[in-house]
């Protein structure tokens, strides 16, 4: 299945064979995990998101049309399910931001560094939380999974115009709690809307 | 609407290289221009740094079997090893090239047979070949020979494999067998012929990885010559880079790939892409990155879909900073569709 493509893999898919479901679990888990865990700080959550996406993959296979890209399609799913996840209000108890604790040190850094750079994740992770959850969903789906403004305007049911205003909102916010840089661009920018 | 609001509203794509290049080099001139915005692009790109700080967690396992039970999918069998070696097993593509080689053994062991029994006591049998057509040689063949029309006497000890007896029809008996005899093809690159040969042994050489690398090697050479390009020998090389299962041989065929001129490699892109997505190894994705940089460098248009593996690799914070720096470079070149 590996020399497969994913619309190879997605039209034996549709054609009622699951058979192919590990080979594009394997390709894409750990991209969705991420982005789920990311947007809602919480790895139990980021767990079962990541198992729904698929078990939906499968049972709405015929949804996907082949000239899409089968990343964007499972960044839909995986986008709507987070943010159904977010609106059920006694979900947010169990957010939490001190995940640091439970992640391996990476063993061949200085402890100093290794200090260092657990301070910067916590700052950047709770940077991230501070964000509303469009501005979080944009930023990480560009930031961290390369998506095009297009790709997360189809993912995020917006238009690409929302999405940059989205990531421009969340790079100031970010820059300001990352370089404490407050928003250089108020001094000569308006807020762009 | 200012200048510095136009160029800072657009840092997060200039961020990822997705502005055009006209306006990349507009707004990178602008903020070289300009104290603050020259402050305001420092400040984005340390901001985007230390995001990359934030660590890549791996999906626990459990996930994968949960997935794997509510779906209802069974979990797959261990992957056997992917084999590209085809042995003794004719392709339709290539039956001409088994016809031909079959008259070139067929010729050469009679006349070969002719000389010997001169000299020999035994009943002479003539090299004679009943049907010879003005067709082309062919490199095999399935072809039943009387027993009284070869020589009795067996020179050499020609390498005989999968021998097979058939069962006795009248007074009849008869074995069959694979025999390998050693052919020389000539000709110039560019014969269809020669291409097609070649094409059918860079991807059916030994299975081992030496061989094949030196038939790519051998191909390189002979191929990145523009009046040789050919695309028949892309395809074949595109073939190997995607399914091949010895690393240094997709580094070859990417490389190779390299060298050759657009027309014949601009069929091979999909391969490019897939290999600079989806190849585990880094040099497989550094010279897939180069030879795309290559096709847009003679002026290949692109389509949305290059752009975006591009896009995405230029962006992908843990992906060897080379193919990062040179998928945004290609970017940067790129001709739209």
């Amino acid at each position: 299945m590996k020399h497969l493509s994913d619309q190879e893999l997605m039209r034996i898919v549709q054609a009622g064979d699951s058979s192919p479901a590990s080979e594009i679990y394997d390709r894409y888990s750990a991209r969705i995990y991420n982005f789920a865990f990311r947007f809602l700080k919480n790895a139990e959550a980021a767990e079962d998101a990541t198992q729904e996406v698929f078990v939906k993959m499968i049972r709405h296979a015929k949804q996907f049309h082949g000239d899409a890209k089968l990343s964007t399609w499972l960044f839909s799913i995986t986008a709507n399910w987070c943010r159904d996840h977010l609106r059920k209000a006694d979900n947010r108890a169990k957010e939490s931001d001190d995940v640091l604790v439970t992640l391996p040190a990476p063993g061949e850094l200085s402890p100093e560094r290794n200090l260092e750079r657990r301070e910067n994740e916590l700052r950047v992770r709770r940077a991230l939380n501070a964000l509303t959850p469009e501005q979080r969903e944009a930023i990480l789906l560009s930031r961290y999974q390369g998506l095009s403004y297009a790709e997360i305007a189809q993912i995020a049911g917006c238009s690409e115009g929302a999405v940059k205003t989205r990531v421009f909102r969340a790079m100031e916010t970010l820059k300001k709690a990352l370089t404490g840089q407050a928003g250089g661009g108020d001094r000569c920018l308006n807020v762009i809307s | 609407m200012s200048e510095c609001h136009l160029v800072r509203e657009s840092m997060p794509l200039l961020l990822v290289e997705a502005l055009e290049r006209g306006e990349r080099e507009r707004a990178h001139q602008h903020i070289e221009d300009c104290g603050d915005c020259s402050d305001e692009w420092a400040a984005y790109r340390e901001t985007w740094r230390s995001m990359g700080d934030l660590p890549e967690l791996e999906v626990p396992v459990r996930v994968r079997a949960r997935f794997l039970d509510a779906a209802g999918v069974a979990e797959p069998a261990p992957a056997s090893r992917v084999r590209n070696v085809v042995p003794f097993r004719r392709r339709p593509a290539a039956k001409w090239l088994a016809q031909a080689a079959a008259v070139v053994v067929i010729a050469g062991g009679s006349w070969f047979a002719g000389t010997r029994t001169t000299v020999l006591d035994g009943a002479r049998t003539p090299a004679t070949i009943a049907s010879i057509t003005p067709a082309p040689y062919s490199i095999a063949e399935e072809r039943i020979i009387p027993a009284s029309e070869i020589s009795p006497h067996i020179v050499g000890r020609p390498d005989i494999q999968n021998v097979q007896f058939l069962d006795p029809q009248g007074d009849k008996v008869g074995l069959s067998f694979d025999v390998t005899s050693r052919v020389t093809v000539t000709g110039s690159p560019g014969d269809r012929s020669m291409v097609r040969l070649l094409s059918y042994v860079l991807e059916n050489e030994n299975s081992m990885a030496q061989p094949r690398s030196r038939a790519i090697e051998w191909v390189k050479q002979t191929y990145s010559d523009p009046q040789f390009a050919d695309p028949e020998i892309a395809g074949a090389l595109a073939r190997l880079l995607r399914s091949d299962e010895h690393e240094g041989v997709r580094i070859r065929a990417a490389e190779t790939l390299k060298t050759m001129p657009a027309p014949a490699a601009s069929a091979t892109r999909a391969a490019l892409i897939e290999a600079l997505k989806n190849d585990p190894n880094p040099a497989v994705r550094i010279k897939a990155v180069e030879a795309l940089a290559n096709l847009s460098q003679s002026g290949e248009v692109f389509d949305p879909v290059t752009i975006d593996t591009l896009r995405e690799k230029a962006a992908q914070s843990d992906e060897n900073l080379y193919v990062r720096a040179k998928a945004a470079e290609v970017l940067s070149s790129v001709k739209l569709q």
